[in-house]
């Protein structure tokens, strides 16, 4: 299947010279990549059942997308026909659900601290009187605040209801009055009208799936490119600074790219199964134009290829590259700005979330993906991603020149650890 | 050789000391990320949303309308543009989160009676820059409709008195229990870092265990614990545990001590933040007993550590989410550590609301200590799986 497992003579083929000689040293190193992720079940796991799985796994959680039932519970001191129809429109509302109509608060307090409601609303008595006697009446709502969605949903219910009450309520009192020649009968005399953009249904899904995709596909790679990294390094230790599956005396840069190519050409059909399949799967945002965001996607997965590279620096052993790259997965997705906007970050943040192909990637994609924006409307991140592949190429390139000549100094450190 | 249970505490520490990574993952990590959360939310909102008004009236007022946006600490008049398309382009760009569109005539048909409509977009794609705009946007265009009534009325002779419960019959109160600021700070900072601490935990214990089945050690392992398998994990969790004990309450201290969360009981949730480390630990064991291969317990962890944050329930309820999904969020003790925080500290409720979080953290080490025969059986035979 691979000539190169077979034989060894492109290993140690007299290298020829330029740049065809050049050319030539990489695709001997893409082809033997190649092979070397093939015969690896670990690497596999990381390259492809990651990307393949758990994207399903993540969007199924969030997949109810908006919250539903909420269960409240009312005290109703008032126990009049204005307090019951107020206490019917609230449990009409499709996101909360009255799980209890309490006697007091004390009983609805109880009912909170078991968890089994998540806000009280507490009618008072003179509610009713209030309302009849042309007085502002206040109904306190006690909410809990595990979940700011939670709150926001509740609330906006709750707004929605005030103006709904004040709707029916004003009209009223303004003809009892004689005032409805003041042209007011129907409700405020400005209307306003919201419009959610790229995210229209205010699902939770919608809005950091596609974010998270994005930083999918660069953990994963960066994920199996660490591990390729530390089997090497352990295969060197074992045979004296050499890795027998590498092939030898290729140019240093030669060796990056070959590298680079392999993983991404192999992540060509993993990126249209995630960015392009997934959210049609689940319905999440996707209005983008496809050719915007697979330009875009172009130096977003070779920023990630090099961003890898740069990192497995850091990987002596087959496992030890996972255990640093995994808790990082939390830190890129906040410095991306997908839940905390980058605005808001000071500027030490911001420049650590600037070294991170995914918040560029993250950022451009969810633009073009949600809110239909072109390549050209996203210019900046197409640019810096082309500038970070740039960058983590050179730090790749020190990383690999500094362990190629300093590795029999390491083999005997790394010799003499024990565990 | 000295064998029993503190010769293992003793072979622990000397393995913790010769790598690195143990330095790393257990001290600079979690405190890093730990300091990296809560210095990153400090500000606790994003407030300030970079926004735009489509001014298509040029009346004095529409000008007032712009005034009171911009007066908003929610959000922030970064542009004014001449035309919807303008501010669609601009949201496109990243440049604002949201705008508002004055119509032409708004004025005129305002005070005409003719209802016009004022129209505001929020660009939901970024989910809390969205949602402050949309809060933002309402309110305004709510007053300003609500000013011009008050305004008519009382030019009608109306008494203020009587004016106020005229627009507003109804009003909610609302009383956001433990956070009135609705602080991102409060709600995010310790469910993620709870949730960093588990999945390092979890991580650093599979390691340690499954690097001696890797490298062959595991017997020797055994044999210092005088081949007693609850004695050897006792004397190599033992070290770690004081380890993430000091990183677990530096973390109290800075939520409590430095930022000032609202705390009900300091002391349910330092013992809380205890028995939580040991939760993680036993989850990590059981993890090691399930394979005890360092590759597949290692992912394994790592799976379950990081799906953990989504079905856990911290951003979207576990209520809401589907049945066969949402059991997998008691599986963790993050998730009775979360709990634990949501009731004793925020809502400052009586401790008899938490005993069974308490309980379910207790029951963690039990029930993972079930397939230790198994992690034994690996242990005296370690065979490496790459």
């Amino acid at each position: 299947m691979f000539p190169d497992m077979k034989s060894t003579d492109s290993t140690y083929r007299r290298p020829r010279r330029g740049i065809s000689g050049w050319f030539d040293a990489m695709a001997r190193v893409f082809r033997r990549e190649w092979s070397n992720i093939f015969s690896d079940l670990g690497v596999m796991l990381f390259f492809i059942a990651l990307p393949l799985g758990y994207p399903i796994i993540y969007t199924l959680i969030y997949n109810p997308e908006v919250i539903t039932d909420m269960p409240i519970a009312v005290v109703d001191l008032s126990r009049t026909a204005d307090s019951r129809s107020l206490v019917q429109s609230i449990s009409a509302a499709p996101s909360v659900e009255v799980y209890a109509n309490c006697s007091n608060m004390a009983e609805a307090k109880d009912l909170f601290g078991q968890n089994k409601v998540f806000a009280i609303v507490e009618i008072p008595a003179d509610y009713a009187r209030r309302l009849g006697r042309g007085e502002q009446a206040t109904v306190p709502v006690y909410m809990q605040m595990s979940l700011l969605l939670r709150y926001r949903t509740l609330l906006s219910t709750l707004t929605d209801l005030q103006l709904k009450v004040a709707g029916d309520v004003t009209s009223t009192r303004l003809a009892t009055m004689g005032a409805s020649a003041l042209g007011l009968d129907g409700g405020l005399p400005v209307e306003s009208h919201n419009n959610f953009i790229g995210d229209p249904t205010q699902g939770f899904a919608s809005f950091v799936m596609p974010g998270v995709l994005i930083l999918i596909l660069q953990q994963s790679m960066v994920l199996g490119i660490c591990m390729l990294a530390g089997t090497s390094r352990e295969r060197r230790r074992r045979n004296g600074g050499i890795d027998p599956t590498q092939i030898q005396d290729v140019p240093v840069s030669a060796a990056i790219w070959g590298k680079t190519l392999c993983y991404f050409v192999l992540y060509i059909p993993l990126a249209i199964y995630v960015v392009r399949w997934l959210p049609e799967m689940f319905s999440l945002p996707h209005v983008g134009n496809p050719v915007d965001y697979a330009l875009f996607l172009v130096p977003f997965l070779l920023g990630s290829a090099m961003f890898g590279q740069a990192m497995s620096g850091l990987c002596t052993e087959r496992e030890s590259g996972f255990l640093v790259v995994v808790f990082t997965s939390v830190v890129f997705l906040f410095l991306s700005g997908l839940t905390w906007p980058r605005y808001a970050m000071n500027g030490f943040w911001t420049w650590l979330g600037n070294l991170v192909p995914a918040t560029w990637g993250v950022e451009g994609f969810i633009r073009i993906n949600a809110n239909g924006s072109t390549l050209g409307e996203t210019t900046h991140p197409y640019l810096m991603l082309w500038i970070l592949t740039a960058a983590y190429f050179i730090v790749s390139w020190a990383v690999a020149r500094y362990s190629a000549t300093s590795h029999t100094r390491r083999v005997k450190s790394d010799l003499n650890v024990p565990a | 050789m000295q064998i029993g249970f503190w010769p293992t505490v003793r072979r622990e520490i000397r393995r913790m000391g010769s790598r690195r990574m143990y330095l790393l993952m257990t001290l600079v990590v979690p405190v890093s990320v730990i300091l990296f959360f809560v210095g990153l939310l400090d500000p606790g909102l994003p407030l300030k949303v970079p926004t735009a008004v489509v001014d298509l009236d040029h009346s004095p007022m529409s000008r007032a309308i712009t005034r009171n946006l911009n007066a908003t600490e929610l959000v922030d008049i970064s542009q004014e543009l001449e035309s919807y398309s303008d501010a669609m382009a601009s949201i496109r760009r990243g440049e604002i989160y949201g705008f508002f569109i004055i119509p032409a005539n708004f004025e005129r048909d305002a005070v005409a009676g003719k209802k016009p409509t004022l129209e505001y977009y929020n660009n939901l794609t970024y989910f809390v820059p969205g949602t402050l705009t949309f809060k933002g946007f309402k309110t305004v265009a709510v007053t300003t409709a609500a000013g011009m009534v008050k305004s008519k009325l009382a030019s009608a002779g109306l008494p203020s008195e009587l004016t106020d419960p005229l627009l507003q019959p109804m009003a909610v109160q609302d009383h956001p229990i433990g956070n009135p600021w609705m602080s991102y700070s409060i709600y995010l900072v310790p469910s993620f870092c709870f949730g960093t601490v588990a999945l390092l935990i979890m991580l650093m214990t599979v390691f340690s265990i499954t690097m001696e089945i890797k490298n062959g050690t595991s017997p020797d392992w055994l044999m210092t614990a005088r081949g007693h398998m609850a004695v050897a994990v006792a004397g190599k969790f033992l070290p770690h545990f004081i380890v993430w004990s000091v990183v677990g309450q530096f973390l109290l201290a800075l939520m409590f001590g430095w930022c000032h969360f609202p705390c009900g009981s300091i002391w349910a949730m330092v013992v809380a933040m205890e028995l939580f480390i040991i939760g993680c630990q036993a989850m990590g064991l059981l993890f090691s007993s399930i394979v005890p291969n360092p590759r597949m317990a290692l992912i394994l962890a790592a799976l379950c550590g990081i799906l953990s944050f989504s079905f856990l329930g911290f951003s979207f309820p576990v209520q809401s989410m589907y049945g066969p999904i949402a059991i997998f969020s008691y599986a963790f003790p993050c998730r009775y550590m979360f709990l634990i925080y949501i009731f004793s500290a925020l809502n400052a409720f009586p401790l008899w609301y938490s005993r069974i979080y308490f309980a379910a953290l207790i029951a963690f080490p039990l029930v993972c200590s079930l397939l230790l025969w198994r992690l034994k059986k690996a242990c005296l035979n370690p065979v490496y799986v790459p």
